[in-house]
């Protein structure tokens, strides 16, 4: 069952080979699938200057494979929004604040597209960001998604018209994180409670010895 | 040029709003025709797209049709040939009908369905596709007999469909069909799209020839299929199975 790991600047290094599996798997996806070839890079990785410590990453994992995840940085920061697709957002200007993280590079592994690994990263997303007093998270999709997120229980806000990028109708929009969408999400994807981990490896390992359950 | 766009951006966003706050779908009804009239829409439908063993009456959620028009297309199954209907299950952009494109040769009822519509003043269209999670898949087709689709005019029908087709959803609230078939008969249908025998599917799971062709037999009925080939073919068509 597809779990989520939470890696931060806190235990980036002990989870280096996931990051790197996610990184891996970003550029098959991103250059390989999408054809964003201006992300193309000779070690086959897909890392950029949001790749820096002030970087969230919710990595999906089944059976010791990563299989999708997403990034989330600061707003208050210079992000994707602000830099590069500021022309997405209408006249009042870039969505920033203290509470509200902007979220990129969302995939899943081709392979896993039918099941319920969405919703799962969906759920373990949801549940970061309420866990981290987060209220809002921006983000530029391809249009065909805002009917998934809405059909997950997201409240989703438009910032602006779609836009072609890549090729494709893009949209700058915003997710309200609350309680009814954690809810709404778990139930999609069949879970009771978390599926977040937010363990460094060594208590990863520690809770790996069989215990009795309470 | 720029002040144009702007005044479709402000009337996408006040449309979006105000579809919040939207209590039924007749409501839902008087905001589209207002809003889409001006682009020169007179007709839309959002329905979801029916699996082989569903009619699609049973999936409509909202409609402003022809009443004769849409009494000639349910009864003569038109959801099965529609030209329209078959690009919205292969993409999920939003295009215009016109790029619907048939072969009158493998899909002579194309034709007939597209004049047919045109007869009643739905000659230009503009669909948009949906696909969701969990293999559920709709559309919000709009239509008539003139309309302003434009590269200025199309990002702006493009998201306010797509919250109308979300707060008809929210309204209506019907729930994403589960897949008809078990995970044995879906398993089944996989072996036998890769060419796997009855005999050969069996000794891969671990059971009987006849248990295997039972498991076909059942798919067949949930898919009206004459045969296992035809059960592949829809099974693939309606994303019951993937390979």
């Amino acid at each position: 069952m597809t779990s989520i790991q939470v890696i931060t600047r806190e235990n980036k290094v002990e989870y280096a080979e996931i990051l790197d599996e996610y990184f891996r798997l970003r550029h098959e996806v991103f250059v390989g699938e999408r054809g964003w070839t201006n992300l193309r890079r000779s070690d086959g990785r897909d890392v950029d200057a949001y790749d820096n410590d002030n970087a969230s990453y919710l990595i999906a994992i089944d059976k010791d494979q990563v299989i999708g995840g997403l990034r989330l940085y600061p707003t208050l920061l210079p992000h994707m929004i602000s830099e590069a697709f500021p022309h997405l957002v209408k006249e009042k200007g870039v969505l920033s604040g203290l509470t509200i993280l902007e979220c990129t590079r969302y995939f899943i592994v081709k392979e896993r597209r039918t099941g319920r690994a969405d919703c799962r990263l969906l759920a373990g997303f949801q549940q970061f960001c309420l866990e981290e007093g987060v209220t809002e998270v921006t983000a530029v999709v391809e249009m065909w998604w805002l009917p998934r997120w809405h059909q997950a229980g997201f409240k989703v806000r438009p910032l602006g018209l779609p836009t072609m990028v890549e090729g494709q109708p893009c949209i700058a929009a915003a997710i309200r994180i609350s309680e009814a969408s954690l809810d709404h999400v778990r139930r999609l994807a069949g879970l009771r409670g978390s599926c977040i981990s937010r363990a460094s490896r060594d208590s990863t390992h520690l809770n790996g010895v069989p215990h009795v359950a309470a | 040029m720029s002040g144009l766009s702007l005044d479709h951006t402000a009337e996408a966003f006040e449309f979006i709003e105000e579809l919040d706050r939207l209590a039924t779908p007749q409501d839902i009804i008087d905001a589209m025709e207002r809003t889409f009239s001006r682009f020169g829409f007179e007709n839309f439908i959002i329905a979801g797209l029916p699996h082989p063993d569903q009619r699609i009456e049973s999936l409509v959620l909202l409609k402003k049709w022809p009443l004769g028009w849409y009494q000639r297309y349910t009864s003569n199954g038109y959801d099965r040939h529609d030209p329209v209907i078959r690009l919205c299950r292969q993409t999920v952009q939003p295009f215009e009908w016109s790029e619907a494109r048939y072969d009158p040769e493998t899909n002579p009822k194309g034709a007939e369905i597209m004049r047919g519509a045109a007869d009643f003043g739905m000659k230009q269209g503009y669909c948009l596709p949906i696909h969701g999670l969990n293999g559920f898949e709709a559309c919000l087709s709009m239509s008539g007999p003139s309309l302003d689709l434009t590269a200025q005019t199309k990002p702006a029908l493009h998201l306010m469909a797509m919250y109308a087709f979300e707060r008809a959803r929210l309204i209506l609230a019907p729930s994403p069909r589960p897949n008809p078939l078990t995970l044995r008969e879906q398993e089944t249908l996989r072996w036998a799209a890769l060419g796997k025998s009855a005999a050969d599917t069996g000794e891969i799971l671990g059971v009987t020839e006849r248990t295997i062709t039972a498991h076909m037999g059942s798919a067949c009925q949930k898919l009206s299929a004459a045969n296992k080939t035809h059960a592949v073919a829809r099974a693939l068509q309606h994303r019951l199975i993937e390979l």
